[in-house]
């Protein structure tokens, strides 16, 4: 029986890769998305979450950086 | 940068608003109980332009469209101003008018932000009360700015100033030959005010022959006493200052000569006419407005009612300015000081303190200068020209040493007219002229030794020509009013370099104390040479995967520990040590976190300061710091923050701070501006680094902390890779296993840790209180290190040895 899984090569530095990791050990996006762990800077994702991830990773970005417009509330 | 960065707004916004809650309630703003909230503000002061807007149409970027509201004038081109309805006004630092619309922005309103090109001001309430205050006049005000504008002036606008601005600044409180008497060139204001049966209470009548002295005194049918003013007493300060021209002290040409030669126009770029000529007008009335005679109507009040007049005519709208005629004051004794022959005042100094003592009164006020411009001087000039006893309040025993300093070196006063009031100096303060102390040892309310006692029960009974407040935005609220309540003085000044709050209390200082006098522009200062030119730089070190793992999974007190224990920030913070200490530079390496402060200074082998650092070591250290050259580095902890002089430093690496604090930012900035010595040649004499451990909050904190820099004119270079930092030898934590043991360590340790430090007198930190404490039993229990006394005095002292018996007791 062979399995065909769509996959992405993910290219990114090493800190961004252990917060991809982390996001698969604790089944964040509901599942695990790493199909292979190949490097330092290199890993092999599963397609099918690629938006989630995207979605989640501006999530990250946002939290770490302050509006510098800001509203008057 | 994995991510494109990104500004979403709607999933998290909460959890934003949120968290920068948290941030924004440090602990400086130990000024948590809001009842005098709104106690002594005239309720125009209440008013904001901002919300007045209505209707203006927006686009997707936040820019709004006024022009329905605001034409363009055909000449446009040769103004510089635009006044938006929403009160901010912008001005262009490039037009050949610049110099005039500067001067007079900063006295109507506040700077917003001033980066090299455009600058932003806002008008706000107080703001043009101050303006009031320093002697402009509504009609001056509205005219100018309407000249000034390359479009018509929004009527919004105009009804602001004149609402807030009428009613200000018409009654003044003069103290005169040691009577209060309320004073008004506009006797239709005080016939009103007569009118109320409170004031009409405070007033003092005497019999009119009593009228004694200065000028022609009469007293019209009303009971008003009409002064004639006409002197020409404008203070000089400085004992040589360089005047531009020979001119008298009536004359027109401003005596900081900076601001002359700028305000005439290039060749070939028209001014409009009009703008020169109401320039001159507005710069001499503001110069010498006693210069033309000054017709006054004063009432005499009665000194026990002063407090019920003051809040009275606030209710009234027409706050009280208060005047400090020292010239005329008998009552109390002079002292003897005057600025040493080499103290020479900078323009901006200057021009501070004739704002301050514009009409040969004294009145009360702020003056933010950024730190290192001499600040001091300015405080010890203020002392010398109003020759009276003067009371010096700062925030810590070190600052009350500095001010002696610089009173010896500034002025004629010695050591016997100084005297400092801290819990180690207490000097004899009978009979001095000038009394040094902190604002906590006058605000004490536990038990005192006697001889503080004695100290604080004469200082409570003199009453004292001035107040110079030092740090003045550090003190809360209610911890001033003690200190009003305690002190008797006639005028109060407050220094300050930010004058900011993460709480915007600021704005209670301005009826606490007074408007703001002066504010100084830090690029203008930086650019003709009177601090440092700095170069800020914020370093991106990027997290190692072990590091970064950890701080995914563990919480939020530790991941503080996590980012700032990074070893490539570590690695980076030895590159840039040891390549400025090859370049011969002194270094400073700030720390919030006792834990970081202590493994990278005894890994590097520096010398450090923090909270329990002892006095004689403190000064050791930095007194190897000054002078010993192989002493190039230190390393302290947020103690340093404020008031420890470094003149010496240049450089200024900052491993971990607090949170978001934007004044902490500017405060660490002040330590290394103090202008450096032939070091003029180079494009930038002091460096200004923040090292940040790549996507962490730590990016968030630094840009939130920059804002204040920014504001005043600050570009940070962002530097993601140091170059040179690859071929470096033997820099620590270069291998996995030495990392890999590092991060052992900062798990191991404990949640006290990962704190930053507490420095007493900061107040309580809101949250919950208590810690939990890690160690054995023996060391809760007092077993490691405690030294137990008997105290049996009493008993003692009786009963005595045989040996010691004296013979014939």
């Amino acid at each position: 029986m062979v399995n065909v899984v769509k996959g992405v090569l993910v290219e990114c530095d090493q800190a961004m890769k252990q917060f991809l990791l982390h996001l698969d050990e604790t089944m964040a996006l509901g599942c695990r998305f790493i199909i292979q762990n190949l490097d330092d800077t290199h890993l092999f994702i599963s397609a099918d979450i690629l938006t989630t991830l995207q979605s989640r990773i501006d999530d990250l970005m946002d939290q770490v950086s302050f509006p510098l417009v800001e509203k008057d509330a | 940068m994995a991510g494109p960065k990104k500004f979403k707004k709607d999933n998290d916004s909460k959890k934003w608003k949120k968290r920068k809650k948290e941030d924004d309630d440090d602990y400086y703003d130990d000024d948590t109980n809001d009842g005098m909230e709104g106690d002594g503000v005239p309720d125009a002061a209440k008013k904001n332009v901002e919300t007045a807007e209505t209707g203006v149409l927006e686009d997707e970027f936040g820019a709004k469209d006024y022009r329905p509201q605001m034409d363009l004038k055909t000449d446009h081109s040769s103004r510089p101003l635009w006044v938006a309805p929403n009160g901010h006004i912008f001005l262009e630092s490039f037009s050949p008018v610049y110099k005039h619309a500067h001067d007079f922005l900063i006295a109507i309103s506040e700077p917003v932000c001033r980066p090299e090109h455009i600058h932003e001001y806002k008008l706000t309430a107080y703001s043009l009360y101050a303006a009031v205050s320093v002697g402009l006049q509504t009609h001056d005000i509205i005219e100018y700015l309407k000249r000034l504008s390359k479009t018509t002036v929004p009527d919004g606008i105009i009804e602001f100033i004149k609402l807030c601005t009428l009613s200000y600044g018409k009654v003044k409180l003069v103290l005169k030959h040691n009577r209060y008497f309320v004073e008004s060139p506009f006797p239709e204001v005080l016939q009103k005010m007569l009118k109320d049966p409170v004031v009409q209470q405070c007033r003092l009548r005497r019999d009119a022959a009593e009228g004694e002295g200065e000028g022609e005194e009469n007293v019209d049918a009303n009971g008003f006493i009409t002064t004639v003013n006409d002197k020409k007493n404008v203070p000089q300060f400085g004992a040589n200052v360089p005047k531009p021209t020979p001119g008298t002290s009536g004359d027109s040409q401003p005596a900081a000569g900076a601001d002359a030669p700028l305000g005439e126009p290039k060749e070939g770029e028209p001014v409009p006419e009009d703008i020169t000529t109401f320039y001159d007008k507005i710069d001499k009335e503001e110069e010498d407005e006693d210069e033309a005679v000054l017709k006054t109507v004063s009432f005499e009040v009665n000194q026990e009612k002063i407090e019920v007049l003051q809040k009275r005519c606030i209710e009234l709208e027409h706050p009280l300015l208060a005047e400090y005629d020292f010239r005329n004051d008998t009552v109390n004794p002079d002292i003897n000081i005057d600025l040493k022959p080499s103290a020479v005042l900078r323009p901006y100094q200057e021009k501070s303190l004739r704002k301050m003592f514009g009409n040969g009164r004294a009145r009360s006020g702020v003056i933010v200068l950024p730190c290192g411009a001499g600040k001091s001087l300015v405080g010890v000039t203020s002392c010398c020209t109003v020759r009276k006893r003067a009371l010096v309040l700062c925030n810590s025993g070190v600052s009350v040493e500095q001010w002696k300093q610089q009173f010896k070196m500034w002025s004629t006063a010695d050591d016997s007219m100084i005297c400092r009031f801290t819990s180690e100096a207490k000097d004899k303060p009978m009979g001095c002229g000038i009394l040094i102390t902190t604002y906590s040892m006058i605000t004490h309310t536990q038990k005192r030794s006697w001889e503080a006692e004695q100290t604080m029960k004469w200082l409570q009974e003199q009453e004292w020509g001035i107040m110079v407040l030092d740090e003045v935005h550090t003190i809360p609220a209610k911890m001033f009013r003690r200190v009003l309540t305690i002190v008797q003085s006639h005028c109060k000044l407050g220094l300050t370099a930010t004058l900011l709050r993460e709480d915007d209390k600021i704005a209670d200082l301005n009826f606490l104390i007074g408007p703001k006098l002066y504010e100084a522009n830090w690029l203008e200062l930086q650019k003709r040479g009177f601090i440092a030119r700095v170069q800020c730089a914020e370093v991106w070190c990027p997290m190692t995967p072990e590091f970064y793992r950890e701080y995914l999974v563990c919480k939020t007190c530790k991941k503080l520990l996590l980012y700032v224990m990074n070893p490539n920030k570590f690695r980076a913070t030895q590159f840039l040590i040891r390549y400025h200490e090859r370049r011969g530079d002194k270094t400073i390496v700030f720390s919030d976190n006792v834990f970081a402060l202590k493994h990278y200074a005894i890994k590097m082998n520096k010398p450090y300061i923090h909270g329990p650092t002892s006095q004689s070591e403190r000064i050791q250290i930095l007194q190897n710091f000054k002078f010993n050259p192989k002493v190039n580095t230190i390393f302290v902890s947020k103690v340093a923050d404020t008031s420890f002089d470094l003149p010496e430093a240049n450089v200024l690496i900052q491993i971990s701070s607090h949170g978001g604090s934007r004044r902490q930012e500017a405060q660490r900035l002040g330590r290394i501006l103090r202008a450096k010595k032939g070091a003029i040649a180079e494009e930038y004499n002091a460096f200004f680094y923040t090292l940040v451990s790549q996507d962490t909050l730590e990016m968030s904190y630094s840009r939130k902390r920059q804002r204040f820099l920014i504001n005043q004119g600050y570009a940070y270079k962002v530097i993601t890779r140091l170059a040179g930092m690859e071929e470096e030898p033997d820099l620590f934590y270069g291998t996995r296993e030495d990392q890999g043991q590092l991060l052992q360590q900062v798990l191991a340790a404990n949640d006290m840790d990962a704190e930053e430090e507490r420095v007493p007198g900061e107040g309580p930190r809101p949250g919950p209180s208590g810690f939990r404490r890690v160690g054995n039993m023996g060391s809760m229990s007092g077993a490691d290190d405690a030294v137990y006394y008997e105290y049996r005095k009493s008993i003692l002292s009786n009963i005595k040895h045989p040996l010691f018996k004296k013979f014939r007791s």
